[in-house]
């Protein structure tokens, strides 16, 4: 039986603009930092999980996985729970010092979510949410046949694969949690847009940085050209986002953990934005093949002097000042190149604009890029 | 293969509303084939929508864009780029965003070059500070027609018998929130966060300058209509786009849509099943597009309508906003 140690705490995050925002969020040690969103939690389809929950928060917590049959609490049935007739929590939960666990196996493998159940208009927005991936029974990863979203002669293989997570922030709400005082949810009106608890550009650093404790995942999809990249959006907020990847588009593979298949008629769709709907999950794969310019290929237009060109943002860039993949060029003096091996960078973002900002500041919020490579270590993009 | 050349001025300007208010705009104004000495008169003259893009599957194009800066206000140096969202296969020189490619400064041209690989309903918009820019107006329609059309001499939206047509109309869904328009004319800040229109627009107007003719010389800088005519038992496609900030809900009283097309995907599976559906409304998302065909009833007015009812309004009255009318007449 796979066991899963989970702890709520409380902790700060960081965002790009400076703030330091008081947020809920799962640890997976006892006394590692509360992160957000909480830990991946990776499974495998037909095998039981008992999952422990010590909640070390000042009110009851709970956990609910949308999409799992069967959970049961210290071998019973969960339920959801009333105080005085009154609904407190859509299930079992665990009071502050306690430790609760819940028992399912997955009957299914797909994408889903695990949130708190108790109070969740405030829990889940503060930020007790995380992701679920559950393999498919005969998943392989060393076997191309079997490194699948949904099992083998599904046509969901993949090469690389991540997890979006997005999420907002209303810091007036986080404001009154952290000095105990009511919150109204009318005018819930965000300020801060979260792909994997992080908001542009914090959302391109690599996962772990240091100064990021409690915001542990990073958000940049990276793949070789031709590579299927299988991308699965979690909608962890209480908003709806129409998330646009450039370059490309993707196939949406599956729903909610329902691979999109009818017998055998396939019901898979491409599109270039997919609207990520509260709590829905998107499986889809994106591939970037490009249209084959080399330097014995050459583009059909001249690139012009640079020097009379806007170059990436103020003082930076992506770019690598060719239009080559995997070719170098000059970019104008005192203009700073991110860029390590010609690499590509295609921007994948909400096309609701104003959530593209930190606290209405452009550049910011749900937003990130898929960076094309020449050539990639077979590590990067593996879930762990 | 035909090699298409445009030319697109960027710049600022001003658009009406049917209350009477006017409000600064950047966007983009057709300069192909104008002589070099003649474009700097073209400053000022943004069009809402930008020009439509019209090419074939399979054409080069090549699309320069000049930046002719904001005469609305001088001190405003900012640059400008043109990303046709949902293209498939661009390399990022192409791509128009200016963290990962360039961008074009006062004064300055760059052409960019497209080779439609695959049909269908797009958008084109410039990727510059893109929560500012594209609200503030800097957005058109995309249309890349089927290889198909060229054979057969007749309409078809991608390269399937079943999307022939007869007529199209753009439905081009934007929303205009005045106060950063304000703001930025008075050279002010504006915190995004706040963003709430009060205008609603299809094809950068508002009910009723919507079923005003095209090119109206009440609106010389919002040259489209929406007043969508047909006669009966014709197919009539309709290219809807959402280039706000919002979901859209949009009926036609009496007249039931066929969906073809989501994305510029024709609706068929992976190994070629037949997934179009239909349907009352088109509920779209932020940078989404729809295809639908219908097949014009008898005749007579048929109100096409955003069902989020608020939008239906000018600065709050009624009526006003996303609505139009589609027009049959009897068959000839
Ligand atoms: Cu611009
Ligand atoms: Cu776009």
């Amino acid at each position: 039986m796979q066991v899963i140690n989970l702890w709520a705490k409380d902790g700060y995050l960081s965002t790009p603009d400076g703030n330091s925002i008081y947020f809920w969020g799962f640890s997976s040690t006892a006394d590692g930092p509360s992160q957000i969103p909480g830990p991946h939690l990776i499974m495998r389809q037909g095998e039981p999980v008992t999952i422990n929950l010590t909640n070390t928060l000042p009110e009851p917590v709970s956990l609910l996985f949308p999409g799992q049959p069967g959970i049961t609490s210290a071998g019973q049935p969960v339920q959801p729970q009333y105080i005085d007739n009154k609904l407190v929590s859509f299930t079992n939960y665990a009071r502050p010092g306690e430790t609760i666990s819940y028992t399912f196996t997955p009957a299914r493998p797909g994408t889903f979510l695990y949130e708190s159940g108790t109070n969740p208009p405030r829990q889940v927005p503060m930020g007790l949410y995380g992701g679920i991936v559950v393999r498919p029974a005969d998943y392989n990863p060393a076997v191309r046949r079997y490194k699948t979203a949904y099992g083998a002669e599904t046509g969901t293989e993949f090469d690389r694969e991540y997890l979006l997570i997005t999420g907002e922030i209303k810091p007036e709400l986080h404001r009154a949690v952290e000095q105990g005082k009511p919150y109204s949810f009318k005018n819930y009106k965000p300020r801060y847009w979260m792909l994997n608890g992080r908001c542009a550009p914090d959302t391109m650093l690599m996962d772990n940085v240091v100064y990021l404790p409690h915001q542990p995942y990073g958000a940049m999809i990276m793949a070789q050209p031709g590579e299927r990249v299988l991308i699965r959006y979690i909608g962890a907020g209480i908003a709806h986002h129409p998330l646009h990847p450039h370059g490309n588009h993707t196939r949406v593979i599956g729903l909610d953990g329902y691979l999109l298949r009818n017998g055998s008629t396939d019901l898979s769709y491409k599109r270039f934005t997919v609207l990520v709907g509260a709590g829905q999950t998107y499986d889809q794969i994106y591939q970037w093949e490009g249209l084959g310019y080399t330097p014995d290929n050459p583009i059909p237009t001249i690139l012009p002097n640079l020097r009379n060109m806007g170059i990436g943002e103020p003082g930076w860039t992506l770019w690598s000042g060719s239009p080559y993949l995997g070719v170098k060029g000059d970019v104008p003096k005192g203009v700073t190149s991110f860029n390590e091996m010609g690499e590509y960078y295609f921007m994948l973002h909400s096309h609701e604009e104003p959530q593209i900002t930190n606290w209405g500041e452009f550049p910011g919020g749900m937003m990130t890029m898929i960076a094309i490579y020449p050539s990639l270590s077979p590590t990067v993009g593996e879930l762990k | 293969m035909a090699v298409v050349k445009k030319r697109l001025g960027a710049t600022d300007g001003f658009i009406r509303m049917p209350d009477g208010t006017s409000h600064y705009i950047f966007g983009f104004v057709d300069i192909t084939g104008v002589p070099e000495e003649a474009v700097f008169m073209y400053r000022g003259k943004a069009n809402l929508l930008a020009p439509l893009l019209e090419v074939y599957e399979g054409d080069e194009i090549y699309l320069t864009l000049t930046n002719l800066g904001l005469p609305g206000r001088p001190d405003l140096d900012d640059t400008h780029t043109i990303h046709w969202h949902g293209f498939p296969n661009q390399i990022p020189l192409w791509d128009g965003v200016p963290e990962a490619s360039l961008s074009v400064p006062v004064g300055r041209d760059f052409t960019y070059y497209y080779e439609p690989l695959a049909p269908g309903t797009y958008m084109y918009h410039c990727h510059f500070e893109p929560v500012e820019h594209i609200q503030m107006g800097m957005v058109g329609p995309l249309v890349v027609r089927p290889q198909l059309e060229k054979e057969q001499q007749r309409k078809f939206a991608y390269n399937d018998i079943s999307t022939q047509f007869d007529r199209e109309a753009i439905v081009f869904l934007t929303e205009l929130d005045a106060r950063p328009h304000y703001l930025v004319a008075n050279v002010q800040g504006f915190d995004w966060t706040e963003y709430a229109p009060r205008y609603w627009l299809l094809n950068g107007r508002s009910y009723p300058d919507t079923i005003k003719p095209a090119d109206d010389p009440s609106l010389p800088y919002q040259p489209y209509s929406s007043l969508i005519h047909a006669y009966a038992g014709e197919r009539v496609l309709l290219r809807f786009v959402n280039l706000g900030y919002e979901q859209h809900s949009i009926q036609i009283l009496g007249i039931p849509l066929h969906i073809i097309g989501q994305d510029a995907q024709l609706l068929r599976g992976y190994y070629d099943e037949d997934l179009s559906y239909h349907k009352s409304t088109v509920y779209i998302g932020a940078g989404q597009t729809t295809d639908a065909i219908f097949r014009a009833p008898r005749a007579g007015k048929y109100p096409l309508y955003n069902r989020d009812l608020h939008k239906n309004t000018v600065a709050g009255k009624f009526f006003g906003g996303m609505v139009t009318e589609v027009t049959v007449l009897p068959a000839p």
